[in-house]
């Protein structure tokens, strides 16, 4: 059993990180927290589901579908609000993407219902993993995880990109006089971020089985506890952080009840504000 | 700073229009619908919690997303009273606003120590935790199922006394209490505490280098603020006299947000208007409650970078365009 909820809590934290990195990303080169990050999660599990149910296509079709969908949407939204969050407070920060969130969450649930829709699609023949049956769909999360970390990192560290978003990240002002283009960078920086959380969505829907409009709720609110435990912009920090979610909630609701494991991003949240605000992987970080 | 009350003819005109407000309000159930009514019950309802978000957010600077949890704590406080012992309305009132007060303080600890986007998250780590216990402590909150069949407020000393039904007499119980609150939050901002927090929101390092103690005011306006939130509990528990862990949904801490920063964020009138433009505004659109949110979120997102100090300051932008003429008007007469 301990086996088996170690897996489970792996390939779930997985998912966490994956949508949390894209949030610490957009924390990191905007200094804002996008309060609607976990819509871009629900649109991309939706996007994906209408592939399927409504124009018939395999689920393989529809994971591009799905995060050309909402790559599209928020490549809209950067522009309309996104970019325009650099010089504005905190706060006006979180009110903007809050209404943003109330936006598409109920924007998907005016278009397709507000019930549950079925997802009916994905691998889930089981695979033998370490002497465990285990969904090919769970290995294929875990293993494009790995690979996507592999390439952010990559990708902030090596790529002149990279440079450029450490470079707002650091201070934007010198960025406008060394001639960085601070919206782009900051565009290109939100779009990555969102597809990621769609990318997220598309691949933990077969898994769920059913999408709804307010599935991303949750997840942005559990993307807050990893990015604070993972130091807020620190990517690494924030795969360690998500495995650490993810399995602490699959042993708590193992072990001592099924209605407490959504209290546990919580509790983690306080405690870790509370006794280490920068993160458990970090000596400096930006909050 | 020779005393607000001093000044005179600046004050005067904000009287003036408040005492016409108050007794339009007061007269309102003679031409108004109950339909209508119950709208406006709705609108004080949200108006209570809002205030305090207004007290925490307007006047001291911290944005607090923790107000619906304390909101809860107040209804369910109310609630429980009312049915375990039957107490008067007064009592289940002052209780709604000390109970969540008390709560607050241990959660201020952690939470105060924070700062920007940490103690946004914090607060709103707390509505769920409120909730998590609201649902599991199924002895005494009955759990998801909730409570129901809530007493209606019995507005008596002890025993006995008057039992509000009507929607004209929740009406009336709501606009006092509302009074009361906007009153207490009036004196409260004008208070020399009241000024300290517009310091500390201003700039709260400079506030700290005059020798006051922010941490001290930063928690007294959490712990108001949830006072504040609670009273608002109360009075809706009595008046839908059902309660349920549904209360801590985030939509209510949306509706709250769009009332405040909508209405018009650091300002005594703002909120009063933002609860019944936006109440009433999402009571006509009742038969899409998505198409409420979605308004409510294209208002929270428009209004920071359009109309960043709310929909007062547009009304107040319009007046002075209009109050000139009229100025001229007066004098040719």
């Amino acid at each position: 059993m301990l086996q088996n909820l170690l897996t489970d809590g792996l390939v779930i934290g997985s998912v966490y990180a994956l949508v949390s990195v894209g949030m610490t990303v957009i924390l990191g080169v905007l200094g804002q927290i996008n309060f609607a990050h976990g819509e871009y999660y629900m649109a991309g599990a939706f996007a994906a589901w209408w592939g399927i149910d409504r124009l018939g296509l395999s689920y393989v079709a529809a994971i591009p579908l799905a995060l050309v969908i909402v790559a599209a949407i928020s490549l809209a939204i950067g522009y309309a609000v996104m970019q325009r969050l650099v010089d504005v407070s905190f706060d006006a920060g979180i009110i903007a993407t809050l209404g943003i969130s109330l936006l598409l969450q109920n924007t998907a649930t005016l278009l397709f219902g507000g019930t549950y829709q079925i997802f009916d699609g994905g691998w889930l023949e089981p695979v033998r993993v370490l002497g465990e049956d285990v969904a090919q769909q769970r290995v294929l999360i875990f293993v494009v995880t790995l690979a996507v970390f592999g390439g952010l990192e990559w990708l902030v560290r090596k790529s002149r990109f990279g440079k450029q978003m450490r470079a707002v990240a650091q201070n934007v002002e010198c960025c406008h006089i060394l001639g960085v283009d601070v919206r782009r960078v900051v565009l290109i920086t939100f779009v990555l971020g969102t597809t990621l959380a769609a990318l997220s969505g598309v691949l933990t829907a077969p898994i769920v089985m059913n999408v709804y409009g307010s599935m991303g709720e949750a997840i942005t609110l559990k993307s807050f506890a990893v990015i604070v435990m993972g130091g807020m912009g620190n990517i690494s920090g924030t795969l360690l952080a998500g495995w650490l979610l993810g399995i602490m909630e699959s042993l708590v609701a193992g072990y001592v009840g099924l209605q407490f494991r959504d209290a546990v991003a919580f509790a983690l949240l306080v405690l870790v504000l509370m006794w280490r605000p920068s993160g458990f992987f970090t000596t400096k970080a930006r909050y | 700073m020779s005393g607000i009350g001093s000044i005179g003819p600046h004050v005067a005109k904000p009287v003036a229009g408040g005492c016409l407000v108050v007794a339009s309000l007061v007269l309102l159930p003679v031409v108004a619908t109950s339909y209508q009514l119950g709208t406006l019950v709705v609108s004080m309802v949200f108006l209570l919690p809002a205030l305090g978000l207004n007290l925490i957010l307007g006047y001291t600077g911290m944005l607090s997303l923790a107000q619906m949890g304390f909101f809860g704590v107040g209804g369910y406080t109310s609630a429980l009273l009312a049915m375990h012992f039957g107490t008067p309305f007064w009592l289940n009132f002052l209780a709604a606003c000390v109970v969540p007060a008390l709560v607050a303080i241990p959660l201020a600890i952690p939470a105060l120590r924070l700062r920007h986007t940490s103690f946004v998250m914090c607060t709103i780590a707390f509505v769920f935790i409120l909730e998590s216990v609201s649902k599991n402590w199924v002895s005494v909150t009955r759990g998801d199922m909730g409570l129901s069949s809530v007493p209606r407020p019995r507005l008596g000393l002890w025993s006995g006394g008057f039992e509000v039904h009507t929607v004209v007499q929740y009406y009336y119980l709501g606009l006092l209490l509302c009074m009361l609150a906007v009153a207490a939050l009036v004196a409260i901002v004008r208070s020399p505490a009241g000024r300290y927090m517009i310091a500390i929101r201003e700039d709260e390092i400079l506030a700290a280098s005059v020798g006051g103690r922010t941490w001290h005011y930063r928690l007294a306006a959490f712990v108001l603020s949830a006072a504040f939130a609670g009273a608002g509990g109360s009075y809706y528990v009595h008046y839908i006299t059902v309660i349920s862990p549904t209360v801590f949904d985030p939509s209510y801490t949306n509706t709250v947000l769009v009332v405040v920063l909508g209405g018009g964020v650091g300002t005594i009138s703002g909120p009063i208007l933002g609860s019944v433009v936006f109440v009433a505004l999402s009571e006509a659109l009742r038969v899409a409650p998505e198409l409420r949110m979605m308004i409510y979120g294209l208002i929270l997102t428009v209004s920071v970078f359009a109309f960043p100090k709310g929909l007062i300051e547009l009304l107040a932008s319009v007046a002075k365009r209009a109050w000139p003429l009229r100025a001229r008007r007066s004098h040719a007469d």
